[in-house]
């Protein structure tokens, strides 16, 4: 589904992706961790083009994406992106949030869109809140209204960057629980996180990068339980 | 006591021959007409080029059109490096050379002009002020970049800047009467030449900054009820 070949970029001086290779299968779970500064934020965010790559390609559903005369808008209808910061945009409620791209994108019609954020809404108990704005909300509550509004359009794989990194302690299980249930339900994922429970519980695969390559991947079982590479021993010895 | 009575008798008649013969108010309420018809289009001329020059100010930042963000700020420079009476004549002179153009859509273009720089300069602040991801969220959704300028960008950097935006709308309204010099009639003219009838000036003029008063503390109170409406999702 995703294809990536010999991913490059650099901030300046810095070098952050190093030659990236890495295929993501449709209905995969990819959980990407490493230390802050390895680039997993920075390939994340150059599977949907926020960050244009240097050199190298990225093939999604057969389209070469970082080719200029790929149109990244229609693509990027099919890879929804939830972010650390939530980013609802506060000036619209949360139906607005949720129904504004189908709308103005000729997606759907005002009524389907509605219905279809309502179904999401109830999906998530938050029904009640479809009026709201997003700042009376609760942390937890504006990241699943996120998730549901990059849901909204039907995405064919969700790219999450850091989606729990942000939410004070007590908030972080129900974004969890969502996410697991869109795994679940076969969503094709990526994920970079810190959550290492959720790697195990839910990846079908998990990268550990660090200075901007993807130093080792394996199965959560055996990544955690057997991890080869120097770096991830040191890693996971931190964090475990 | 016979002063005072006097005096403030005399006062009264002053104002009286200042707006009651041969229909002096009606001079006035033109003046304030014209006043209000140049303020009008100029703010919207301004807004205009206000929001396209911030708009290509942003966004060449990051691309390749150099050269229009050269142009840019060459214009902002020129403008706000120069007198507003100093450009107004010279665009009065120069461009507009011709009888018959009216000397209101003269006043409303110059001043537009002259606007929109502060304005272009007050909206990229608004814009800058939006957090980096809100545009991400925008272009993550399939949105293009005007669209996510146009429907989530600009609501709310507009919402930021209405303060600042009031102020420039209330020095465009003011500055107006700059444009006497080109033979508009507007309020301070229409002042100066009933002074110059009556040979008493003063009157006249505090009458016209009276209209001034109305007129700005009229905007303010508009600009005040525009914020209270658009504050609506800061409730919590």
């Amino acid at each position: 589904m995703i294809v990536i070949e010999n991913l490059k970029k650099t901030f300046g001086d810095h070098l952050v992706l190093n030659g990236i290779n890495e295929t993501i299968k449709k209905g995969e779970k990819v959980v990407v961790i490493g230390p802050s500064g390895s680039g997993k934020s920075t390939f994340l965010r150059c599977l949907n083009l926020l960050e244009v790559p240097d050199e190298g390609t990225i093939w999604f559903e057969g389209n070469n994406i970082t080719d200029k005369k790929t149109d990244i808008n229609i693509i990027r209808r099919k890879m929804g992106m939830v972010f650390q910061q939530f980013n609802l945009f506060p000036h619209l409620s949360v139906m607005e949030n949720i129904t504004l791209a189908p709308i103005k994108l000729g997606i759907m019609t005002k009524e389907e869109a509605r219905q279809k954020a309502f179904e999401l809404l109830a999906r998530i108990g938050l029904s009640d809140k479809a009026d709201a704005y997003p700042n009376q909300l609760s942390g937890g509550q504006k990241q699943r209204i996120a998730i549901i509004r990059a849901l909204a359009m039907n995405p064919d794989v969700m790219l999450f960057d850091e989606p729990t990194s942000a939410l004070d302690p007590e908030m972080v299980g129900e974004v969890l629980d969502l996410m697991m249930q869109l795994a679940n339900e076969g969503m094709t994922m990526v994920v970079v996180t810190h959550e290492m429970r959720f790697a195990k519980k839910v990846a079908t695969r998990v990268l550990f990068m660090d200075e901007g390559r993807i130093v080792e991947q394996n199965t959560p079982d055996e990544l955690f339980e057997n991890p080869t590479h120097p770096r991830l021993k040191e890693f996971l010895s931190k964090i475990l | 006591m016979n002063i005072v009575t006097d005096w403030f008798v005399e006062i009264y008649k002053s104002f009286y021959r200042a707006i009651v013969p041969d229909r002096r108010y009606l001079a006035y309420l033109n003046g304030v007409k014209v006043t209000l018809l140049i303020s009008f289009f100029a703010i919207l001329l301004g807004i205009a080029i206000g929001i396209i020059v911030a708009v290509v100010k942003v966004t060449a930042k990051e691309s390749r059109m150099k050269w229009l963000m050269g142009i840019c700020d060459l214009y902002i420079t020129v403008i706000r490096g120069t007198p507003l009476m100093v450009q107004l004549l010279i665009i009065y002179n120069l461009i507009f050379t011709s009888r018959n153009t009216s000397e209101i859509a003269v006043g409303a273009i110059c001043f537009g002009i002259n606007s929109g720089a502060y304005v272009a300069e007050i909206i990229r602040a608004g814009i800058d002020s939006i957090d980096k991801g809100q545009m991400e969220a925008g272009r993550s959704l399939g949105l293009n970049y005007i669209q996510t300028m146009r429907l989530i960008i600009m609501p709310q950097a507009i919402k930021n800047i209405l303060p600042a935006l009031g102020n420039e709308f209330i020095t465009l309204i003011k500055e107006t009467s700059v444009a006497s010099v080109i033979a508009v009639t507007e309020v301070t003219k229409a002042a100066q030449y009933i002074g110059s009838r009556t040979y008493d000036v003063l009157p006249p003029l505090i009458i016209a900054a009276a209209c001034y008063l109305i007129m700005v503390v009229g905007l303010s109170k508009l600009l005040g009820k525009i914020e209270r409406r658009m504050a609506r999702s800061d409730r919590n």
